[in-house]
């Protein structure tokens, strides 16, 4: 397949930014979520800014999202129109002028930040009581934590799924794609939290020290998947497959992947952490290791979505 | 549903004269664009969200005459399982009652999903009014009782309009009678209902393989991948979950403070 011949939706980078922070929300609110319901005085301070960080970072990637519409006014058809055509997929569920269609991955996640957005809001805004000396509502708190962690998930791993079921060379056959975005959104997302924590001082050593370890966890599933889609890719055959690989791994987008997300997303946290960062965490190598995975993070969604627009 | 429609393009008798790209410019009151020198007659490389008929002229190296010249009116497949309408998170791509695909210029928000989705190449984003744009198999005019404009300006048949199983048939027997004549490589693109796709409802007749007309030979509805992808995330999801669980479990590993 001549691959030049393909279009490319040419989404700017406003919708990395906005990938990356769903990420971030969806994993930061699993965690938090983890934390409450295993012990949620000892890990108060993950609860509580593991849930303002999620609801802080869902907000601004919505209206990304709509800012980039070629008519942003019509945000809303994503879930609904005023009068919908009849065939508009060979899954589609119509209900009223509501449409669901789980094979659009965009149409689905358009709903999935929906969901997401309100039970982040309902976290946050019980933690937010809790802070002004209100009384938790502990069950339904918890409650929300579960149901939203199924929507935060599917908020981190969506734009994966998404990009595999485009026609682009490089993502049609990547199949890896949600787990690697996944993945990034648990590690970015604990690393969030941990250099917010890492900042505000106080006695923060066992939390910091915990989430380092799920972060050394995620980065670990992170490679894996990494490694899984070049593999997945390169496997594939054909000519514009390769091509669009090597504009990854030895052409333009090259520098980027090797020093930004294999060396400084990768290497280098893992190997603070096993060098230290876990057993004797302190605040300034929390917020080291947090600060390169978040980077890291970025700039390998960032740089596998350039590459699979390009080629 | 009323019965398919096709378009039936045979490469065979294109004289690549063009009429069919100016026929659906005027009939879809397309904007002039500039021109773009792309080495041979055609303008411009790829569709655009101005021009959705476009003439194609490839050049195929042959031992015994040095080069073969082909020329190929493309255009939008209107794919039985299509890409760009799966992909549509607003539905304003629908089929219409002839199955055709079609774009709801007034649903349509512009996240241009569908653009990257086409596993040819077709739909186009349109800047000045927001929204994706493609062939709409002249939508009004069929649904006037008449064919598409491109069909309709077509000097030598080359592109045939009708029914699509009636169009089929003249289709496998014009390949026939090619074969006849010594042309061995001509071959139906897309009318094989149970092929890729579905079939195409606007299909071709080649002279030589398809990648030569920079035709995917095996085109994938990219929507197939959704069902694994999702698994291997959730997959992904699970190995997270439970490494978060292990993470913040069990004894501190809190030190003297």
């Amino acid at each position: 397949m001549e691959p030049g011949l393909l279009k490319s939706a040419d989404w700017p980078l406003l919708i990395d930014v906005y990938f990356f922070l769903g990420g971030i929300a969806g994993g930061a609110f699993v965690i938090a979520t983890i934390a409450n319901l295993l012990d949620r005085q000892r890990y108060r301070d993950v609860v509580r800014v593991g849930y303002y960080i999620a609801l802080l970072a869902v907000l601004p990637g919505a209206i990304f999202l709509i800012v980039d519409l070629g008519l942003p006014t019509r945000f809303l058809h994503m879930i609904m129109v005023a009068k919908p055509s009849t065939e508009i997929g060979m899954d589609a569920i119509t209900v009223g002028p509501f449409h669901l269609k789980p094979l659009s991955p965009m149409n689905a996640g358009a709903w999935a930040l929906l969901g997401f957005s309100f039970f982040a809001f309902l976290a946050a805004l019980d933690v937010f009581r809790e802070d002004r000396g209100g009384r938790s509502m502990g069950a339904l708190r918890a409650l929300a934590g579960i149901i939203g962690s199924g929507f935060g998930f599917f908020l981190a791993a969506y734009p994966g799924v998404l990009l595999g079921a485009t026609a682009r060379p490089l993502f049609i056959n990547a199949h890896w794609l949600g787990a690697l975005f996944l993945a990034v959104g648990g590690s970015t997302g604990a690393a969030a939290i941990a250099l917010v924590l890492s900042l505000m001082g106080g006695e923060q050593r066992e939390a910091l020290s915990r989430l380092m370890r799920f972060t050394a966890f995620a980065l670990v599933v992170q490679a894996a998947a990494l490694i899984l889609f070049i593999v997945a890719v390169s496997s594939a055959g054909s000519a514009g497959l390769s091509k669009a690989l090597a504009g990854l791994l030895s052409g333009p987008y090259s520098l980027t992947f090797w020093l930004g997300a294999v060396v400084v997303g990768l290497a280098l946290p893992l190997v603070l952490q096993f060098a230290g960062a876990i057993k004797r965490t302190t605040p300034g190598m929390a917020a080291l290791v947090s600060l390169l995975v978040l980077v890291g993070g970025f700039i390998v969604k960032y740089v596998i979505i350039a590459a699979g627009q390009a080629t | 549903m009323a019965r398919t429609l096709a378009m039936f393009t045979d490469v065979s008798l294109c004289i690549g004269c063009r009429a069919c790209q100016v026929a659906c410019k005027q009939w879809n009151q397309l904007a002039p664009e500039e021109p773009e020198w792309t080495g041979s007659y055609q303008n411009h490389p790829h569709f655009t969200d101005k021009s959705y008929r476009l003439v194609r002229f490839f050049e195929e190296p042959d031992d015994k005459v040095g080069i073969r010249w082909h020329m190929m009116s493309d255009v939008c497949k209107h794919c039985a399982q299509a890409g760009c309408l799966e992909a549509c998170p607003t539905g304003a791509i629908y089929r219409t009652d002839y199955g055709t695909v079609n774009i709801n210029q007034d649903i349509c928000n512009g996240c241009r999903y569908c653009v990257s989705a086409c596993p040819f190449g077709v739909v186009a984003f349109n800047h000045d009014t927001g929204t994706a744009t493609k062939c709409t198999f002249c939508n009004d005019r069929i649904h006037n009782g008449l064919g598409p404009a491109c069909a309709k300006a077509c000097p030598t048949e080359s592109i045939r309009f009708g029914f699509r199983d009636e169009l089929a048939d003249k289709a496998r027997k014009r390949v026939e009678e090619l074969r006849k004549m010594g042309y061995k490589d001509a071959q139906l693109y897309g009318e094989d209902q149970n092929g890729p796709l579905g079939g195409l409802n606007a299909f071709f007749l080649l002279l030589s393989k398809p990648s030569i007309y920079g035709l995917p030979e095996k085109p994938k509805l990219p929507q197939r991948n959704v069902f694994v992808d999702s698994l291997l995330s959730i997959g992904a999801a699970v190995a997270v979950g439970l490494g978060a669980v292990v993470a913040f479990r069990g004894r501190g590993v809190r030190e003297d403070s």
